[in-house]
């Protein structure tokens, strides 16, 4: 049993086509990175997972893509996206609430808690989860934007978490932040795969060296390489994949 | 050479800076003689200027404005809330369904009409209303009113909704909201502000507009009508009549009523104004 | 991919909403055309060639109003230019933070004041002070030139409805220009002072660059002016004048169905002929319109990537 399992998978968008016969299988409790130069079409695989592919009305997807057992494209996004959190390049903590309501939001909408207390519980948990809580615990109820820019990527991790996912997609969740908070970050990431998958999107080898247990590798919309981390850092087979690892595109 | 250059500069400035300040004269000028014009008749005419009707033309009585406030004040809470009603909803519509014909339909008339002559639908309210009917109405007015202030409403609401960022809904689809809970929970809170300043200014046009009442509302002045299907009567069609008459008492009336407009528009702009300071996204 | 039912649920419960505003503004559009019908009927073509307003014969002409229409439109847009542009680049280039504001906040208040206001100041103040100033030298002095060609009898005439349209479209098309101008991407600007380019050869360059959505304005300005009836109708002096000067007593199609309609239905066809103007303003208000917004937005994919 795979969390994730797509086969054939191609995407167009409007004319252009975006990935190219995807296939790959995704471990349960595992970090599985996606890399590749910009553009290469990482992003996209995350958005077909949570069916995020949908805000563009240009998107054709084809193939079987299987995500936590359901049939991905054939059921209702709203549904699927029940069981997967997500966090974007740039923060995006919505701006009109409280630090404590941009994570109680995502647990009351998927009914994650019953009362107050849980609900308190819940926002405090992942808060911790997110390594955030000690930063935020005595403002809660300021609003996002009297944050720095990795707390606020820490606070939206929170409210992925908040929703209890079963799978959880990172889409380079670092790249706007500075290092000392994508540490935070990426210790965060790794503390979690005992409870949850998690599924990222990098193009930073240290990176990815740092959290993946397996590693694909992606170029113009293909996966031109693909395997648990150690074999793909230690004996990389493409001159594209060495050329990545090395930091070189 | 740089000499002369710089001389064109000054000269240049000097030229913007007179026209701007020819240009922003007559509204200022036309605040300040509205409001000491229209003020000096209502203090002398006391409360009464608010509970009394029009004089008779040669009276030596101020007389007051009692039907045309009452039916401006209904006609604005009718219209406005029907107003806003569907716009916000249509706007919503092809904010969230851009490709649908329906919602393409909607954008594009929404927008040739927000030009239209509001005389025009004077005229269709007429017809449409006023004879079935077999009188004037409040009802008519109200239906003018509304399908004067759709296009602008809708225009202001949909380009409130353009401007919120697609991240945010790419947020609220990520912890599994649905597009409902997406408008409602994020999309319309993002934007309160903005739907206040909308609120406020189609108020502000429903009051002021004149020509959508011509052939709609009747002019009833005899008597204070708070009828839905009676006739009316509304200010701005009270100051259009009465600045078009020869009396020197009707003419009074007129820029009292034009104060009284006047102020209500500039008490709703300033509440704008404030509605507006420390948005942030 | 399966779309949502629950979006389809969504989409469902908006359409009432929807279907009423389109109904709504379709409905008034096709009865005008209806009603319209009778008067093109009768008169055919000669109900835009000739000039007559003969109700108790039931001879009509609406070449005058309509003529009339356009001429207090080019005078009203060709006022509002004159001010707009200025106005559009002080609050662009020259004043910034608080002054900035309250400019700003004037243009913006100005183009909420209800129009029946300025109706009744530009009858008020604005005419006379137009016809002492303005109109009674030009007539004395430029006689020869034919627009000016008549004495102005009285302060009521197409040049002050004119110019007064004009004021009360100028916050609304400085808006338009200020926003265009504002929207032209810095590094232009850059490129202007970086070759030591003085402000006004600054504004000159970045101007010619905004032309087109100047041009959209100018547009929209007209078709917002054509439509004007209650400022026409106080100033214009509401005549059935046909002729070159401008220092005349005239109509304005809108003007026309202001004063006549009340009573019209006593008459064969008058109804119907001003329903018919009514439609032709209606239409080329909105075909203008049209034109200014998709100028407009070209102009802006062009410009500002």
């Amino acid at each position: 049993m795979y969390a994730v399992e797509m086969e054939n998978v191609n995407v167009y968008i409007g004319n252009r086509h975006i990935l190219k016969n995807i296939s790959l299988k995704i471990p349960y409790n595992s970090v599985y990175v996606i890399m590749g130069p910009s553009g290469s079409g990482k992003t996209t695989i995350l958005r077909v997972i949570n069916r995020l592919i949908d805000v563009n009305r240009d998107a054709r997807v084809e193939g079987t893509v299987k995500v936590l057992g359901f049939d991905a494209l054939k059921k209702d996004p709203y549904e699927l996206r029940r069981y997967i959190g997500m966090v974007f390049q740039t923060p995006n903590p919505f701006p009109h609430m409280t630090i404590y309501d941009n994570v109680a939001i995502a647990a009351k909408i998927n009914g994650v808690a019953k009362n107050r207390k849980d609900l308190d519980a819940v926002v405090r948990w992942a808060l911790e989860k997110a390594m955030l809580w000690d930063e935020v615990k005595d403002r809660l109820y300021d609003y996002p934007h009297q944050l720095s820019g990795g707390q606020k990527q820490r606070l939206c991790l929170a409210r992925a978490l908040a929703m209890k996912p079963k799978l959880l997609l990172l889409d380079e969740p670092t790249a706007n932040i500075d290092p000392v908070n994508a540490r935070k970050l990426e210790e965060a990431i790794v503390s979690l795969k005992d409870e949850i998958t998690v599924i990222m999107v990098t193009h930073y080898p240290h990176q990815a060296a740092r959290v993946a247990d397996y590693v694909t590798i992606v170029y113009d919309g293909r996966i031109v390489e693909q395997g648990p981390a150690n074999q793909i850092f230690l004996r990389p087979t493409t001159e594209l994949a060495q050329k990545l690892l090395r930091g070189e595109i | 050479m740089y000499k002369w250059r710089k001389l064109k500069d000054r000269i240049f400035f000097a030229v913007i800076l007179i026209l701007s300040i020819i240009a922003i004269t007559p509204v200022i000028h036309l605040i300040v003689v509205t409001l000491a014009n229209g003020l000096s008749v209502i203090i002398r005419a006391g409360p009464s200027f608010f509970t009394s009707i029009p004089p008779a033309p040669t009276s030596k009585d101020v007389g007051g404005i009692a039907p045309s406030l009452v039916g401006s004040l209904m006609l604005t809470a009718l219209a406005l809330p029907i107003t806003i009603v569907i716009a916000l909803f249509s706007s919503i519509m092809v904010n969230e369904f851009p490709r649908n014909p329906l919602s393409i339909a909607v954008d594009v008339v929404a927008k040739s009409l927000a030009s239209i002559p509001t005389i025009a639908v004077s005229m269709v309210v007429y017809l449409l209303v006023v004879v079935p009917m077999g009188t004037f109405s409040t009802l008519a007015g109200v239906v003018a009113l509304t399908i004067v202030s759709l296009p602008y409403a809708y225009t202001y609401f949909s380009t409130y909704l353009r401007s919120i960022p697609e991240t945010y809904r790419e947020a609220a689809y990520s912890i599994a909201m649905s597009r409902w809970k997406t408008v409602t929970r994020v999309f319309l809170p993002i934007i309160r502000r903005g739907v206040l300043v909308t609120v406020l200014m189609t108020m502000a046009r429903i009051l002021g507009e004149t020509a959508a009442l011509l052939f709609t509302v009747g002019r009833y002045r005899i008597g204070v009508s708070t009828s839905i299907l009676g006739p009316t009567d509304a200010l701005p069609l009270l100051i259009f009549d009465y600045i078009l008459t020869p009396y020197r008492n009707f003419q009074e009336i007129a820029w009292g009523a034009a104060a009284l407009l006047l102020i209500a528009y500039l008490i709703i702009f300033i509440a704008t104004k404030l509605a507006v300071r420390g948005v942030k996204l | 991919m399966k779309a949502s039912r629950k979006d389809m649920l969504f989409f469902l419960t908006l359409t009432p909403f929807s279907i009423s505003l389109l109904a709504i503004l379709v409905i008034a559009i096709l009865i005008l055309i209806s009603r319209s019908f009778e008067a093109f009927n009768a008169f055919g073509l000669s109900l835009f060639t000739s000039s007559i307003w003969d109700p108790e014969h039931s001879r009509y002409g609406l070449l005058a109003p309509i003529v009339g229409s356009i001429t207090t439109s080019i005078l009203a847009t060709v006022t509002a230019l004159v001010f707009s542009v200025p106005l559009a680049i002080l609050l662009a280039e020259y004043v910034h933070d608080l002054v900035r504001d309250i400019l700003s906040s004037i243009v913006e208040l100005m183009s909420g004041v209800p129009t029946i206001i300025y109706a009744m100041w530009a009858s008020m103040y604005l005419a006379p002070i137009l016809k002492t100033y303005v109109m009674d030298p030009l007539s004395i002095y430029l006689s020869f030139i034919p627009i000016f060609s008549c004495k102005p009898i009285t302060a009521f005439t197409i040049f002050t409805a004119g110019i007064s349209i004009g004021i009360s479209i100028t916050p609304y098309v400085t808006a338009m220009i200020f926003e265009s101008y504002e929207s032209i991407p810095t590094t232009y600007r850059e490129a202007c002072l970086g070759i030591g380019a003085t402000r006004y050869e600054t504004v000159k360059v970045l101007l010619s660059l905004a032309k087109p959505a100047v041009i959209a304005s100018i547009i929209l300005g007209f078709a917002r002016a054509l439509g004007e009836t209650t400022i026409a109708v106080t100033t214009i002096g509401n005549s059935m004048y046909l002729g070159s000067c401008i220092f005349s007593p005239g109509y304005t199609v809108s003007a026309l169905i202001a004063s006549q309609f009340g009573n019209a239905y006593l008459y064969r066809y008058a109804e119907s002929v001003l329903y018919s103007s009514a439609l032709v303003v209606l239409v080329v208000a909105i075909i203008l319109s049209f034109i200014g917004l998709s100028l407009m937005s070209r102009w802006r994919r062009r410009v500002v990537v």
